[in-house]
């Protein structure tokens, strides 16, 4: 196996005032042609850095303190830029994480392509190679493909052109950073097999990007696992997958939530949310021009009983969210009922919700944009006691118990949320739905946009809480792995429609609908079981 | 956008600018309605020809003792037929005394408005391409003391500077008074009448394309698909040209439609200065003598000019970036 | 707020442009002791050069002592821009507010209303406002603030579009709060750093409109202003340069400092997006 990439001790450093000195430190690996090599690291690694590093991409903030790269036979680093230029996209190509920006939007598809060729020398070729290359990304008619502009492309198209584009000049090295991320499970599935296909066939070496382990049980043939600028582990996939030898690669692989469809106790048979017949339909377009409807919600029944945690697992635009803003009224739909102990709840008023507002609750996705950033933590725990009446200093100590019972020290009061991690703000989120006593709990993605091993953390804290205050749980999320570890019941939804409902057992053991098997078909490195490491190495 | 839907967003466009010109003369008659005192008067102006007899024609004329619907359609009759009133000053119909002087403004605003691109965007490019560095920071400072300078304040001081003190320029009117010239000699002539107008009208603009650009191309450089371009090995001046250079004009064309308006406006004070016989002029010379009619006159001349304006940038727009849809 | 400060002082233009807008604050207040009388008043012989008869800036054409009229003109010029872009403010915060806030037909309309605003241009409009209404500082003030509104309103709008969909708003929905206190407790605070650096901005532009439509002859007759000075000395420029040039040094000192300070607020409250702002770690 010829050795494509060889990275020496690589060293480079991070501006002033950064939290540490170096954005990698010492960092020693290499691809083989043929080969699969896996980079794993949690946001902040530097597993970006490297490979823009042997790009010739980084930022001129950033300088290269030390060590080596050979690529084919040449130390890379200390070629011009321009040589450095002739080899990116003929030699070595890149794929990036957001296929919604990384195409030019005032270009067309093929244009670009046939650009990548262009700047090589090639640009006579384009017109025949352009349309081979989208039809070897199985992209369904590549002539209108070529035609048109990134926006009338989805992100998986986009996603096949951006690969398309960097096997052009069937370059011998391919780094895709984190390219399947940004992606619904089912696209990530047929990318990573597309990337899978090409490589094979092509002999490529490639460098894959990625923060999930299931992928990596995918794809890899080699990992490096990267921790703060450093490797902590590397070898061959089979080996680090199964035996594990540093703490950190252990703590990882111990996080990723394992589709543990082993069979729960029924919970009570007595329902407390009820939804029949909602309908939500989206109207776009204006006065003059085309319209556009989009069902949003449409046969999305189903019923929540007390105690229980249903998931409502889906993708993007399955509707899922919508129906659990549904529940308290963020979205209002057009018909149906919405019975909560006894009551119907659609047709009350704004003041009709108050009372019920202290008994469905809920924890968004995103922990940089629900708390206001203008408001220290103790006030915002407290604010919604203190809005149905309850007495502010005894709203301010229910506040420091709540933070305990989340496991933040109560000191957070006084500070403002910009102090405090990702996870941290989900916790102080998951404090604020709890002061109001919720007898029902909607989680919206709640942990989507956590690293692993904080996801971990979040998911425990939130089974421990349910069984602690009793409290029922609805969970929305698209990852279903996630929805195995922590829902008694799980409802599959597509396009606005509930497709599938039942035990997680039977979800996942015996899937009925063609849509649900498609999900479980796409939980990437299905074949490959967590080792238990709850017993020290 | 596809060219062959161009059509059809054309005329929504100017069905909404028809919408919004009635609108502006909605908005023009209830002016002169608005103020404080008697209509008549205020159209009669100050001219002078205030008596009794005369108000009353006024009033006959204008159906100023019918109801307020009345005179608003009498009113926009008139305007559909571009009878805008009559001076009693200058003894003309405005719409011809406007007619007149559109050509001179014309060419002033125009001149300022290519200089003020031409010149803003380069500076803008360029102190984007070098910035932190020296350049960035001469042009930044040029870019905010341009900003900073009172319009007609800087037609002063050219004035100064190159008319009284180094007598290279003239520092009035359109054309050499006394002197009859054609064609090359014509042109020159105007050409170096208008060299200092124009410089002052668009030095505020070239600051605010400057100063727009820069900020604009800094935003795209960061963007995704200019490190996608890069990765393909794509050479920079390229990346700057095909890739930087076209998603960054898009707010500039939005925004050179928002500053007409202002450049309009702008020309009213250079024309001042400069004694240039436009309508910026005429509306000057006829708020000193009160003679209202002609200020409506322009104002509805200048807010259609307007209008105009954006319905080019407009489709400029839509020519040049694909998103837009025909709705 | 101390980290406020260190950001704002970053900026070191902006710290140049706060201690230029801060003397000719000085200079404004105490322009009745420094230059004592009115300005209107006759000071010494009529074209008379800087530097004679203890005349600093000179005399205009009827003896006048430009110093004073810069430094009384000061007051008017202030005192008009601060006003009239309070008045904006009032009206775009309270326009923007409720098309961003309430959305659909209501949005809509407000949006139409103020694209039909930013149509019309402006100094055109002001002109004719100021002299269909006599001009006089009260209808200054309100043609300024009438065509100077729409940008805020934009921006207010666009605030308010954005913060109304993020997560922390939707919490406090859910919560049960009021909308009332969703808008003054949640939505107002978050937007106001926009509306803080665009305040600034306007002050200088309300300045500039009030210089030039008193260059034009349009300002209150009462009220020597710096647009006033420079009309008046726009025949006689040939003969006495001073009267131009010197008002309108103080028209642009005024109006950089005021843009630079806007700048600093700008770094000040958004200190990420001055970090990206080009070429400075």
């Amino acid at each position: 196996m010829t050795r494509l990439l060889t990275v020496e001790n690589l060293t480079v450093g991070l501006p002033q005032g950064a939290d540490r000195p170096h954005a990698v430190e010492g960092l020693s690996l290499h691809v083989d042609a043929g080969e699969i090599l896996c980079v794993v690291g949690e946001s902040g690694s530097g597993k970006s850095i490297t490979a823009n590093t042997v790009m010739g991409l980084l930022p001129k903030l950033l300088p290269v303190r030390g060590g080596s790269i050979t690529f084919e036979g040449e130390d890379i680093l200390a070629l011009s830029e321009e040589a450095m230029r002739d080899r990116r996209g003929r030699r070595m190509a890149m794929v990036f994480q957001e296929p919604m920006t990384a195409l030019n939007p005032l270009m067309k598809v093929g244009d670009q392509i046939a650009e990548a060729l262009a700047v090589h020398g090639r640009g006579q070729d384009a017109a025949k190679r352009v349309p081979e290359l989208l039809a070897a990304v199985n992209l369904p008619d590549p002539a209108s493909i070529a035609r048109s502009h990134p926006f009338r492309l989805s992100g998986g198209q986009r996603q096949r052109v951006m690969i398309a584009m960097a096997l052009a000049l069937e370059p011998a090295l391919l780094i895709a950073d984190e390219p399947t991320t940004a992606l619904d499970v089912t696209t990530q599935m047929q990318i990573l097999r597309l990337v899978r296909e090409i490589q094979s066939r092509q002999g490529m070496g490639v460098m894959f990007i990625t923060h999930d382990f299931g992928v990596v049980a995918e794809i890899a043939d080699r990992v490096v696992v990267m921790q703060h600028g450093r490797i902590v582990e590397q070898g061959a996939a089979q080996q680090v997958l199964n035996a594990p030898q540093h703490p950190y690669t252990r703590a990882l692989i111990a996080a990723v939530p394992h589709g543990d469809a082993a069979a729960r106790p029924a919970v009570s048979v007595q329902p407390m949310l009820e939804m029949k017949g909602i309908e939500k339909t989206y109207h776009r377009g204006g006065w003059f021009g085309p319209k556009a409807t989009v069902r949003a919600i449409h046969s999305a029944d189903f019923t929540l009983f007390k105690g229980e945690t249903l998931g409502l697992v889906g993708e993007s635009g399955s509707g899922k969210s919508t129906l659990a803003r549904c529940v308290v009224r963020l979205v209002e739909p057009e018909k149906g009922e919405i019975i909560f102990a006894g009551e119907d709840l659609r047709p009350l008023s704004r003041a009709g919700w108050l009372p019920y507002r202290k008994r469905i609750q809920m924890v968004f996705q995103d922990p940089y944009a629900s708390l206001n950033p203008r408001r220290k933590v103790g006030d915002a725990i407290a604010e919604g006691p203190i809005t149905h009446g309850v007495d502010p200093a005894e709203a301010r100590a229910r506040a420091a118990e709540l933070l305990r019972l989340v496991q933040l020290d109560p000191s957070a009061l006084e500070r403002y949320p910009h102090e405090f991690s990702g996870g941290q703000r989900q916790r102080i989120g998951l404090a604020r739905a709890l002061a109001m006593q919720p007898e029902l709990l909607i989680a919206d993605e709640p942990v989507s946009a956590l690293d692993v091993s904080v996801q971990a953390q979040v998911l425990n804290l939130l089974a421990d809480i349910r069984k602690r205050l009793g409290l029922t749980m609805l969970f929305i999320t698209h990852d279903l792995r996630v929805a195995a570890q922590i829902c008694d019941r799980i409802a599959v939804m597509q396009r606005g429609a509930i497709v599938e409902i039942g035990s997680t057992a039977e979800v996942f053991g015996a899937p009925k609908h063609p849509y649900t098997r498609a999900l479980l078909d796409s939980i990437p490195g299905q074949g490959w079981t967590p080792p238990d490491l709850s017993r020290s190495a | 956008m596809e060219l062959s839907r161009l059509p059809a967003y054309l005329a929504g466009r100017l069905v909404k600018a028809a919408i919004v010109i009635l609108a502006i003369v909605v908005c023009n008659f209830f002016l002169i309605h608005a103020a404080p005192g008697d209509p008549a008067s205020i159209i009669a102006g100050q001219s002078g020809s205030a008596d009794a007899r005369f108000l009353e024609q006024l009033r006959a004329q204008f159906g100023l003792d019918q109801p307020l619907y009345v005179q608003l359609w009498l009113y926009l009759k008139g305007v559909l037929t571009l009878d805008l009133g009559f001076s009693h000053r200058q003894q003309a119909s405005v719409a011809s005394l406007v007619w007149d002087r559109l050509p001179a403004t014309l060419l002033l605003t125009g001149a300022a408005f290519v200089f003020a691109i031409v010149l803003g965007v380069t500076m803008g490019a360029l102190a984007a391409r070098r910035v932190g560095t020296w350049w960035d920071s001469i042009i930044t400072v040029l870019a905010l003391a341009f900003y900073a300078t009172p319009l007609f304040w800087v037609g002063l001081m050219l004035v100064l500077l190159f008319s009284v003190t180094l007598e290279w320029l003239p520092s009035f009117g359109m054309m050499s008074v006394g002197v009859e010239m054609s064609g090359i000699g014509k042109v020159l002539d105007v050409g170096k009448h208008l060299l200092l107008p124009a410089l002052t009208l668009g030095l505020f603009y070239v600051a605010v394309y400057a100063r727009l650009s820069r900020a604009t191309m800094l935003e795209v450089a960061d963007q995704d698909f200019v490190k996608t371009a890069r990765a393909k090995g794509v050479p920079e001046g390229r990346i700057l040209r095909r890739h930087i250079l076209r998603n960054a004009m898009l707010p500039v064309i939005t925004f050179a439609g928002i500053q007409a308006g202002q450049l309009i406006g702008g020309s009213i004070l250079v024309e001042t200065v400069f004694a240039w016989p436009g309508i910026g002029r005429l509306a000057f010379e006829a708020l000193l003598a009160r003679d209202y009619q002609v200020l409506m006159g322009v104002f509805f001349c200048t807010s259609v000019m307007v209008v105009l304006f954006n319905l080019i940038t407009d489709l400029l727009y839509a020519v040049v970036d694909p998103r837009v849809e025909v709705s | 707020m101390k980290t406020f400060w260190r950001n704002f002082a970053r900026n070191r233009g902006a710290v140049v442009g706060l201690v230029i807008l801060v003397l000719v604050l000085i200079v404004a207040l105490t322009a009745p002791w420094i230059f004592p009388g009115s300005p209107w008043d006759m000071a010494g012989a009529p074209f008379a050069p800087p530097g004679e008869d203890g005349m600093l800036l000179g005399t205009d054409s009827l003896g006048r002592d430009v110093a004073a009229g810069i430094a009384h003109g000061a007051r008017v010029s202030l005192l008009v821009g601060a006003v009239s872009t309070v008045v904006s403010l009032v009206i775009g915060i309270g326009l923007g507010a409720i098309a961003g806030y309430l959305g659909g037909w209501v949005d809509d309309v407000v949006m139409r209303f103020t694209e039909f605003f930013q149509t019309i241009p402006s100094f055109v409009l002001a002109i004719l406002l100021v002299a269909i209404f006599t001009p006089t500082i009260q209808s200054i003030v309100f043609a300024i603030a009438v065509v100077s509104w729409p940008p805020v309103a934009r921006v207010v709008r666009a605030e308010f579009l954005s913060l109304r969909s993020r997560e922390f708003v939707q919490a406090s929905e859910v919560l049960g709060k009021s909308r009332i206190s969703i808008v003054l407790g949640d939505i107002l605070p978050n937007a106001l750093s926009p509306i803080v650096v665009l305040s600034s901005l306007m002050v200088a532009s309300a300045i500039l409109l009030e210089s030039a439509l008193s260059f034009l002859g349009l300002g209150d007759p009462n009220m020597m202003s710096w647009g006033f000075l420079i009309g008046s000395g726009r025949s006689v420029i040939r003969m006495a340069w001073w009267m131009s040039v010197f008002p309108g040094i103080a028209i642009f000192l005024t109006v950089l400092s005021l843009n630079l300070v806007g700048e600093g607020l700008s770094d000040a409250l958004n200190p990420r997006l001055a970090r990206n702002r080009g070429g400075k770690p």
